[in-house]
């Protein structure tokens, strides 16, 4: 081996140094390359009285958001509420007062009687601005074209739940998906571990074939389950919670949670052989469910909590036509739409509409709590809801076909969620039966529950 | 020159594969100054702050960030908390919010600035359990804007209450989530408690 010379030494060592300077600048550019959007100046938070009861006094309430002031103090805020008699006309300006409480939003005003109890209900929007820096946001992002819309509920058929009895749960009909953990054809992809929880396959959908479409964002795949065997189809998805929606014409619709990588939530469309269609940023911040309307996808958003579309007839909608459109209840093919409120702990409010007039209504009160709505959908005369009861403790899915007249079919449903799934993706209704996506420590079910009223 | 390109290779691996600069680097932009002694406790100001911590990332054991909009470091092994990358975690961002103090028997409140590399002394089992004088359970029904629910594993705060029923939650979950603002049903989930902060001024 021939000895190395001066030269040589010289020449490795300044390489080292420039191999690792270089290195280290390579890195932190790779590392500070992340995500580009930005949180913005201002944001609000506003919980909309979308369904009243007659003579109930209403006050519009807002939480105002902006960075944090050196001071500790909370931003100095203001804002006016733009309000409407009924659905169309003009709106009339009233500012907003700026309480000593923040629990349900400092800035509020009370509507005068005359508006709130108007027959035809009110609409209104509000911009908001932080003193601070100057920034205002507008709630809903709509404005005046898409306005907050509240309706009265006018004989609404009342249901008292009474106490809920626990464990008395359906068994289902049958056991349509049984999947172990795993990434094998079969499996369903499972993510986490004991001490951080685990994540599973996070929403599903059901065929007009009667097939169940499992969406396995873990393995990053839409699993086809149906009598004749499993296929799977390879999606590009970042493995969040997502959720799921089938289009009729076999677009696969998956709504993405924001990441590390994409701060922003992102609707995709794929094609049935797994090729991205579009992907288009929704207009809000936070999403909570996704559903085929009409036309094409939509999304009940926050801070709106509107239902907002994000694409017609196959094409993307940007933010701006997005929030131009949002209503207060979920569209179905009908040409009608549900909305729905939870007031306060244990009380259900339900309308079905046509335009912005209500057709049916319920109000659905219980001695125990009532969590999340997880679907609300109407089938001929009747309106399927299923809504979780809880305790401190336990809880349980309450399914409930409701008539004008009130219940007329009811019955529970055991929670059997060890995976987390997406937040409002446990249930699908198809046809005249609900289906339910669950999960065990041995792994994925998806069971289905005959609704006999329906047939 | 030879000599230098293949020591220019070799640097580069090293500087790569030790991941030396990656660690530590974050947490190099932190300090340790006292936190600042507050009369007042406003649920809104405390959305201002978990909202702000949005898009800073994710770091197991962690109570440090930024207000760039972006995380730093973010493919940070998970459940590492050497890795020493940018954001809380789940625990840290609910102490910071909460104005909380080191000493679990203090019930004062303490303002955090985002720099401030503390995550405080509680677990989210140990917030699920109302340890420590400022927490306390709370029940999950009555749960409002900036309590919390946690679990053995996790802990996020009510950002706000929704229509259908679910909560929009201020959390920072895990590396790939980052922190943000998600729609949940922790609220129906028995795996949840309901907790809370004492000292609310408004």
């Amino acid at each position: 081996m021939r000895r190395p010379g001066i030269r040589s030494l010289a020449g490795g060592a300044a390489g080292i140094v420039a191999g690792v300077i270089g290195g280290i600048a390579l890195t932190s550019v790779s590392a500070a390359s992340g995500p580009t959007a930005a949180v913005p100046d201002v944001d609000a938070v506003h919980v909309p009285p979308v369904l009243t009861r007659a003579g109930e006094p209403v006050t519009l309430r807002y939480a105002i958001v902006c960075a944090p002031r050196d001071d500790g103090e909370p931003c100095d805020g203001s804002g006016s509420v733009f309000v409407r008699r009924g659905q169309s006309g003009p709106f009339q300006q009233l500012a907003l007062r700026r309480g000593e409480d923040s629990r349900d939003g400092r800035y509020f005003v009370d509507l005068p009687r005359e508006i709130a109890s108007w027959p035809a209900g009110f609409s209104y929007y509000a911009t908001l601005r932080d003193g601070g820096s100057g920034a205002t946001i507008t709630v809903p992002a709509g404005g005046a074209a898409a306005p907050q819309r509240s309706v009265p509920l006018r004989d609404a058929s009342e249901v008292a739940l009474g106490t809920h009895p626990f464990g008395r749960g359906r068994a289902p009909d049958e056991r349509v998906v049984a999947a172990a953990w795993g990434s094998e054809a079969r499996d369903a992809g499972l993510l986490g571990s004991r001490e951080l929880g685990f994540v599973g396959p996070s929403s599903f959908d059901v065929a007009a074939d009667g097939s169940v479409v499992v969406l396995d964002q873990v393995n990053a795949r839409i699993q086809h389950w149906s009598r004749v065997g499993v296929k799977a189809t390879t999606v590009d998805v970042s493995g969040g919670l997502a959720d799921f929606a089938l289009e009729p014409g076999g677009a696969m619709d998956v709504l993405e949670p924001p990441s590390r990588v994409s701060p922003a939530a992102v609707l995709r469309s794929f094609r049935s052989d797994g090729t991205l269609l579009w992907a288009q940023r929704l207009s809000d911040r936070t999403w909570a469910k996704l559903a085929v309307g009409q036309a094409g996808p939509v999304v009940q958003q926050q801070p709106s909590e509107q239902w907002l579309p994000v694409a017609e007839h196959g094409a993307a909608l940007g933010r701006a036509a997005q929030a131009g459109h949002g209503r207060p209840g979920q569209p179905f093919a009908n040409g009608r739409e549900v909305v729905v409120e939870r007031v306060g702990s244990a009380e259900l409010r339900l309308a079905e509409l046509v335009g912005n007039a209500v057709v049916r209504s319920w109000r659905i009160t219980s001695a125990t709590p009532l969590g999340e709505v997880q679907l609300a959908e109407p089938r001929g005369d009747h309106l399927v809801v299923v809504a979780k009861t809880y305790s401190d403790d336990r809880s349980e899915y309450i399914v409930l076909v409701l008539a004008r007249s009130g219940v007329v079919d009811s019955f529970a449903v055991e929670s059997l969620e060890w995976a987390e799934s997406a937040p409002l993706a446990r249930f699908r209704l198809a046809g005249s039966s609900l289906y339910r996506l669950g999960s065990t420590a041995a792994g994925l079910f998806v069971d289905r529950f005959d609704l006999e009223v329906l047939r | 020159m030879k000599a230098f390109l293949v020591a220019f290779a070799v640097g580069v691996v090293l500087a790569g594969a030790a991941g030396a600069q990656a660690y530590h680097r974050f947490w190099a932009n932190c300090n340790y100054d006292a936190p600042t002694f507050m009369t007042t406790m406003t649920r809104d100001a405390a959305q201002d702050y978990a909202n702000a911590a949005r898009y800073e990332g994710y770091q197991w054991g962690g109570g440090c960030w930024n207000y760039d909009d972006s995380d730093s470091y973010p493919y940070d092994a998970p459940g590492d908390p050497s890795a020493h990358g940018e954001g809380g975690d789940c625990s840290g961002l609910t102490f910071k919010t909460w104005r909380e103090s080191t000493d679990d028997w203090r019930d004062g409140r303490y303002y955090w600035r985002a720099l401030r590399n503390v995550h405080g002394p509680y677990t989210a089992g140990d917030f699920r359990n109302g340890l420590g004088a400022p927490n306390h359970v709370v029940a999950k029904a009555t749960a409002g804007v900036m309590d919390a629910f946690a679990s053995p594993t996790h802990i996020g705060m009510v950002f706000a209450r929704s229509l259908w029923g679910g909560d929009q939650i201020v959390e920072a979950k895990c590396e790939a989530c980052g922190t943000n603002i998600f729609y949940r049903t922790y609220r129906s989930d028995p795996s949840y408690g309901g907790v809370a902060r004492w000292g609310w001024t408004g």
